[in-house]
């Protein structure tokens, strides 16, 4: 029987469709999938874990300005957020304290922001003058409050990271000698070194 | 006709494998990224409660007997062997002491090789377990003196893993810690208040989980 010309051609091309080899197709898609998997394993089992410590701290009324010792000194993270709801709570003569203290708190931030590379680069070894500064500040900062009957304190919080305990003692045997630092509430937290700190965490909050 | 395998349902099981695979990928990269932890806010206190001392190096834990460590210390000064800062032993679990004026008695952890490893606090009847169970939260809290040196590249202080442990079980059973860091530069040391402010140990973190 003589086939007609149309049920050739579409034999032909079904022939032709069923010569079509998938082999290089799945060869390909079964090495991305093994990839995939010893990434997602590796990932899950031998890389450590990546932490991003915030910029604020707070609990409560009481807000954290943060210091965090490294092995090449320290990285001081004042808190910024409150002090403008602070400073309308309080009376003119304060109010321009606060307003000091926070020019030069945003400028340390900025300082720290422009730094290029790894933020935890940026660690200086911890100046007396500078230290007793920051204590100043805080004292101040807390007896106005106090005063002005407005529920804010700050503490010194610090962050102890891998060999960061000589700048850390440095800093106590200041605080010891200092009467600014009789009245300042003091926390500590070991750090590893794979937590890091991100200036942009905790901003918008 | 050519008797071929049809492999569309193997290619399909397998494409659908791969794209499940990135999906789960991409989700545990997002997820690990926007992973919150809040953290214990420690704030050091004044408190009634004596202090029980442990030292941490090396992934161990080693409670510290004052009374014998400074009965060793006074028999050491007494015969000589202390004068002129000079380091001493303690013979108390490879425990160093050097005497000063002002910092007290400091202790050198040079060998810690026969103190207990922090993971004995998951065995019930490990010492470790029953030293840290020995601590009256009525009376006691626990202060420790945490290596922070990494020498050998580790993430973590050689003492930290130890004391996030311990606390974590001092936690569960209301009693409060405190801590500071301790190298060799700067070693543990224990004195009155009297020879200097900062022979104080206070507690940091409160027991049993009231500031969360």
């Amino acid at each position: 029987m003589a086939m007609s010309r149309a049920t050739k051609a579409k034999r032909y091309a079904l022939d032709q469709k069923l010569e079509v080899s998938l082999f290089p197709f799945l060869s390909i898609f079964l090495c991305v999938m093994g990839v995939l998997s010893f990434i997602n394993v590796l990932s899950s089992f031998s890389a450590p874990q990546k932490i991003e410590l915030t910029a604020q701290l707070e609990q409560g009324y009481k807000v954290a300005y943060q210091i965090f010792n490294l092995p090449d000194g320290i990285i001081s993270l004042p808190p910024v957020k409150h002090l403008d709801q602070l400073k309308a709570a309080v009376d003119d003569a304060d109010k321009e304290t606060i307003a000091d203290i926070k020019r030069r708190r945003e400028w340390a931030i900025n300082k720290l922001k422009r730094h290029s590379g790894s933020i935890m680069n940026a660690a200086t070894e911890p100046d007396v003058d500078d230290i007793v500064e920051v204590l100043h500040d805080i004292r101040v900062i807390n007896e106005i409050a106090l005063k002005s009957n407005y529920l804010y304190e700050e503490f010194l919080l610090f962050g102890i990271y891998p060999n960061g305990g000589q700048a850390y003692q440095k800093i106590r045997d200041i605080m010891s000698f200092t009467q600014d630092a009789r009245t300042i509430s003091v926390g500590l937290e070991p750090l590893d070194s794979n937590w890091t700190l991100n200036l942009k965490k905790g901003e918008s909050k | 006709m050519k008797d071929l395998i049809s492999l569309d349902s193997l290619t399909d099981i397998v494409s659908n494998s791969v794209g499940i695979l990135i999906i789960f990928a991409v989700i545990n990269l997002i997820h690990d990224n926007n992973k919150t932890y809040q953290l214990e806010i420690p704030l050091e206190h004044a408190t009634d409660l004596r202090p029980v001392f442990f030292i941490a190096k090396n992934d161990r834990i080693l409670l510290m007997d004052t009374d014998k460590l400074f009965r060793n210390a006074a028999l050491q000064a007494t015969s000589g062997a202390a004068g002129g800062k000079r380091i001493f032993a303690l013979d108390y679990f490879g425990l160093f002491g050097q005497i000063d004026k002002e910092k007290g008695v400091s202790f050198f952890a040079k060998d810690t090789s026969e103190w207990p490893e922090f993971h004995e606090l998951d065995k019930r009847q490990s010492n470790l377990r029953k030293a840290l169970n020995g601590i009256d939260p009525k009376k006691q809290f626990a202060y420790f003196f945490v290596y922070d040196n990494s020498d050998d590249g580790a993430t973590a202080g050689s003492g930290f893993e130890a004391f996030r442990k311990a606390r974590e079980y001092l936690k569960g059973h209301l009693v409060k810690t405190g801590w500071q860091p301790v190298n060799s530069d700067a070693p543990a040391n224990i004195c009155d208040e009297s020879f200097s402010p900062r022979c104080v140990y206070l507690p940091s973190y409160l027991g049993g989980g009231v500031n969360k």
